[in-house]
């Protein structure tokens, strides 16, 4: 067999076990005595719990609450912070929040003993909007003022100065609603007991973080809980730490039960209750000279976190950090408040906090450069951000930026240019263009100062065993990551050998998370392979190394000051719409990209990741609405929570350009994110100049259409 | 747990079970399977017997009457309607936006009406073309207006003893038809709003004019009274009659949840429906490209 090289283009090493149905997700294994767990959940958004009648177990079921855990462990699920309950205890914050679990052997009991389990509660009014929360509805949830976290940014001259400068202000206050991951594959885990210690099969971004979440508690170090990954059918990083809330009460049951039990979400429970992506309110205050140039903005930004911090700051700082966008603005002030509300606690979601904030300053210059006659593509471009120039947090732009090269691309292969002339506001055809870019891998220094990632390679014979705690989780990794090191060993991919992480077994490369993957943990496998390469002819050996930090890129993480990314993907998108103006549903006639990923590992799985990003990006500007009335979600199945099938959207055209990123493998920078973060603003910009209106929030379905044409 | 579950295999059992057990009728299942979901590893469980009709000959196929009118047999399939060129084009069109390929592969044009659901694709287009429902029991049949059949959201005339035979639709000959579903998305999607039109001109004389709306109230929405203010005038007179028209079809409608959408775009496309036929245009489909 020939050694891989690293432009080949090869077929997925996992597609075809998928494909035949040979792949085994968490839901597919079973063990002997198995039990069933069901999760026993609140009702309501907001109150104290009074009472809990549990009808008489028959033998071998079992209610597992707070009440079990042990003596020497605590009731918290150690995420960023250890604010999450593992089981409600005494009040509830949030409808769905776990009370118990059920346990026993035959789920059709379970379903009957949990529709006669009576749990009575002193209700209290809730806040469940941003605007609830920031009016203090019902009295604080955290805190004095639903503050769960809060940071600010600034670059340039005080903001007093500058707008006592400014010819005119220009305000405008953008929201955007809670995104369902809808990952294909429910939320779904399994608490046994392997050679003596606790272990865990989980469908999992990150199998490191359960361990550390769940050990505190029976009183455990992290160590001392096996984490097994399972196929896992899709994330967007609704598996990132939402898993240590089935994995946390399982754990405790299995303290208690000493049996196999397995907890998986169905449909209904997966959309109703599990994390969902940040709702934002952003508002920009931007000063302006007479002819519309930009001489400072304002922003204020809120995210809706839920009652517990879970990701929700780490979210917010990367929301603010981009909250920019592509741009060097002179002058900026920025603040960000993640705000405690009564729903279900937002946390991650592709993009990670940058898809609210970017929409949102897209969509502000879009509007500038409208009110004062400029294309909105030619008036952005004269703020891009260059090599070298000083970004929001006071650091700079360490890489060279392609955006010029990549508008010309895509207007280009779009026609931007003439169709943005020709098409008349209003005429119901209309173009729309947005820039966009992702900090790749953890803010700051985080990689070195939190992470600190190892990564391993094993070599027995002429095979090579990757060792790492980084998942598969449909976005390709297995194949890309066994490329690097088969392209670095110059063997064949065939020789690599790379399975779902168990933590018992492999370093800890980090979450997978964050696009940092391949940039990150790709580059230490390179490394790995290197030293091995020099080595190959020692026998069996294997090589691990750490993560190290650039020189020269300092980052403080208690002002948000310097290089809070190393390097970051960009990208441009332009959309095309027709509008039926009897209905106002909105027809895409074509979708152009350009990306920058420095180097692209695998093309296919490139593409793929363009193709989705984007759809899902269309999908939450247009049609993805998830509705929470009085802290319920109204939204409770895939037919009536929609997401874009293959029938909504033409085929897209897209293109990269090279850009290699100096510490990446091979170039390679982080991308799964980028291809999220920006063709819903470039839609809107479309859909806009198509009906003649003005938009603030996404998403946007016909009837929110309509209530737009309503307004103008 | 559990109920009784009855498979017969012909109508003539199906109809005594019926009357003596008063079985809830389960033909493709993709409602009534749904309403009864527990979740994962559970079976579905009902709270009342199910009989499953599915492999009943006589409910199933699509009959030539040979009068002009078409049979359709309750048990037929979305995806068989769609593609047959003796049903009308209205019903036709909403086979064929029903749900997802799967779906129309097993929900069944009895259990769409049956179920009665006001977003259901095939009432609306049936009931704009007067479709007649065939009720069968063990005391004979009887036919009755689908229109009057369907009472309101989840709700019909059907008896205890009776089975939906099938549906009756008369003989037309449209110069003008409309059809449009709104969905929240392009494919597999549940109907939004949804409207039919149809127009029989005859030397510039408007014979017929008809419309229903689907998704705008507790059930699919006909107003003869609206219909009539257009009905035996001329083309020449629907630029001064088209208002009170439209203004009589909003007071028709109910919609509950985004009521201005569903207003405005209903009548938008029956006032673009309307223009159309006073502009001349061609007989045949409006707005189809």
């Amino acid at each position: 067999m020939p050694a891989t090289r690293i432009d080949d283009r090869i077929v997925r090493v996992d597609a075809a076990a998928k494909a035949r149905g040979e792949a085994m997700y968490a839901c597919d294994y079973t063990f002997p005595d198995m039990l069933y767990a069901y999760m026993i959940r609140s009702s309501i958004p907001r109150g104290t719990i009074d009472s809990i009648d549990i009808p008489k177990l028959p033998d071998g079921y079992y209610f597992i609450s707070a009440k079990d855990i042990p003596p020497e462990g605590k009731n918290e699920l150690w995420m960023i912070a250890k604010d999450w309950r593992c089981f409600a205890d005494g009040d509830v914050r949030y409808v769905g929040e776990t009370i118990g679990l059920l346990v026993g052997p035959d789920r059709n009991m379970l379903r009957y003993l949990s529709d006669h389990i009576e749990i009575k509660y002193t209700e209290q009014e809730p806040a469940i909007s941003i605007d609830d929360a920031i009016a203090v509805k019902g009295g604080p949830i955290v805190g004095s003022d639903n503050t769960l976290c809060q940071l600010f940014v600034e670059k340039g001259r005080p903001m007093e100065e500058i707008f006592k400068e400014a010819d005119s202000v220009f305000e405008e206050t953008f929201e955007t609603g809670f995104q369902e991951h809808v990952h294909l594959e429910t939320n779904a885990a399994i608490a046994t007991i392997e050679d003596g210690r606790y272990t865990i099969y989980a469908s999992a971004q990150c199998p490191f973080y359960i361990n550390k979440a769940i050990a505190g508690l029976l009183g455990l170090q992290p160590s001392d809980v096996v984490v097994k990954q399972t196929t896992t059918g899709g994330a967007f990083g609704g598996k990132e730490h939402f898993p240590d809330v089935l994995c946390g009460p399982l754990l405790v049951a299995e303290y208690k039960i000493k049996k196999p039990i397995k907890l998986v979400f169905d449909r209904e429970e997966d959309m109703l209750y599990s994390v969902k992506r940040h709702p934002s309110k952003i508002t920009y205050r931007t000063a302006l000279d007479k002819d519309g140039n930009i001489l400072g903005i304002d922003g204020l930004v809120y995210y809706n976190g839920g009652p517990y911090l879970s990701g929700t700051y780490v979210v917010l700082q990367r929301g603010v950090f981009h909250a920019n966008g592509v741009y060097n603005i002179p002058n900026t002030y920025v603040k960000g408040i993640g705000i405690a509300t009564n729903t279900f606690p937002s946390d991650a979601f592709r993009g990670f906090g940058a898809p609210q904030t970017l929409f949102a300053i897209e969509t502000h210059m879009e509007h500038i450069a409208k009110k004062f006659g400029f294309d909105p593509a030619e008036y952005k471009s004269r703020y891009f951000i260059k090599k070298d120039e000083e970004t929001i947090t006071n650091g700079h732009i360490i890489e060279r930026v392609m955006l010029p090269e990549m508008l010309e691309k895509v207007a280009e292969a779009s026609d931007y240019w003439r169709k943005s002339k020709e098409y008349e506001t209003g005429s119901g055809r209309g173009i729309g263009i947005s820039f966009y870019n992702h900090g790749g891998a953890f803010t700051g220094n985080g990689e070195q100062a939190i992470i600190k990632a190892h990564a391993r390679l094993v070599k027995t014979g002429d095979r090579v065993r990757i060792e790492v705690g980084s998942t598969e989780m449909g976005q390709g990794f297995q194949t890309s990551l066994r490329k690097i090191a088969a392209a670095t060993l110059e063997i064949p991919i065939e020789n690599v050998d790379y399975d779902n992480p168990d933590t018992s077994r492999v370093p800890d490369s980090g979450p997978t998370a964050a696009s940092r993957s391949t940039m990150i943990v790709g580059r230490l496998i390179q490394r790995c392979g290197e030293e091995m390469k020099e080595r190959w002819n020692e026998g069996d050996f294997s090589v691990e190394k750490e993560y190290e930090h650039p020189e020269g890129h300092p980052w403080d993480q208690n002002t948000f000051r310097g290089d809070a990314y190393l390097g970051y993907g960009w990208g441009c998108a332009a959309v095309e719409v027709e509008a039926d103006k009897l209905t106002n549903e909105i027809k895409v006639v074509g979708i152009w990209s350009c990306h920058d990923i420095g180097h692209a590992i695998d093309e296919l799985i490139v593409h793929g990741q363009v193709n989705g990003g984007i759809v899902q990006s269309l999908g939450y500007a247009s049609m993805e609405k998830m509705e929470n009335r009085k802290g319920y979600f109204k939204q409770s199945s895939m037919s009536d929570y929609v997401i874009p099938t293959s029938m909504e959207f033409p085929k897209q055209e897209w293109s990269l350009v090279e850009n290699p990123y100096e510490w990446g493998p091979f170039g390679a920078k982080g991308m799964g994110e980028l291809v999220f973060n920006g063709a819903d603003a470039a839609y809107i910009d479309a859909v806009e100049r198509a009906l003649g209106i003005t938009v603030h929030k996404i998403p946007m379905p016909p009837e929110d259409i309509e209530e737009a044409l309503d307004a103008e | 747990m559990g109920e009784m579950i009855y498979i017969p295999t012909t109508l003539e059992e199906a109809l005594r079970i019926r009357k003596e057990t008063g079985a809830h009728l389960l033909a493709g299942g993709s409602d009534i399977m749904v309403q009864g979901k527990r979740g994962i590893g559970l079976h579905p469980e009902l709270p009342y017997p199910v009989m499953i009709i599915t492999s009943i000959p006589e409910l199933k196929g699509i009959t030539d009457n040979g009068d002009g009118t078409v049979t359709i047999g309750a048990l037929t399939i979305p995806s068989e309607i769609a593609s047959s060129n003796i049903v009308p084009w209205h019903v036709r069109k909403a086979a064929a936006g029903m749900g997802a390929i799967a779906l129309r592969n097993t929900a069944t044009i009895g259990g769409n009406i049956g179920n009665a659901s006001p977003k259901g694709d095939l009432p609306q287009p049936l009931i704009l073309l007067d479709a007649e429902v065939v009720l069968s029991s063990e005391s004979g049949e009887r036919r009755m207006l689908l229109d009057d059949f369907i009472l309101g959201a989840k709700k019909t005339a059907l008896r205890e003893d009776e089975i939906i035979k099938g549906v009756v639709i008369p003989a037309h000959s449209f110069t003008y038809s409309y059809y449009r579903k709104i969905g929240m998305r392009r494919a597999n999607a549940i109907s939004k709003l949804s409207l039919s039109a149809a127009a029989v001109v005859k030397d510039g004389e408007i014979i017929d004019f008809r419309a229903s709306s689907g998704a705008a109230g507790p059930k699919v929405i006909r107003s003869r009274e609206a219909e009539n203010i257009l009905k035996g005038h001329m083309v020449a007179e629907l630029p001064e009659l088209k208002e009170s028209f439209l203004s009589a079809w909003n007071d028709a409608i109910s919609p509950h949840a985004m009521p201005e959408y569903r207003r405005h775009t209903t009548r938008r496309m029956l006032e673009y429906f309307i223009d159309e036929i006073i502009r001349g245009a061609e007989p045949g489909i409006i707005g189809e490209d």
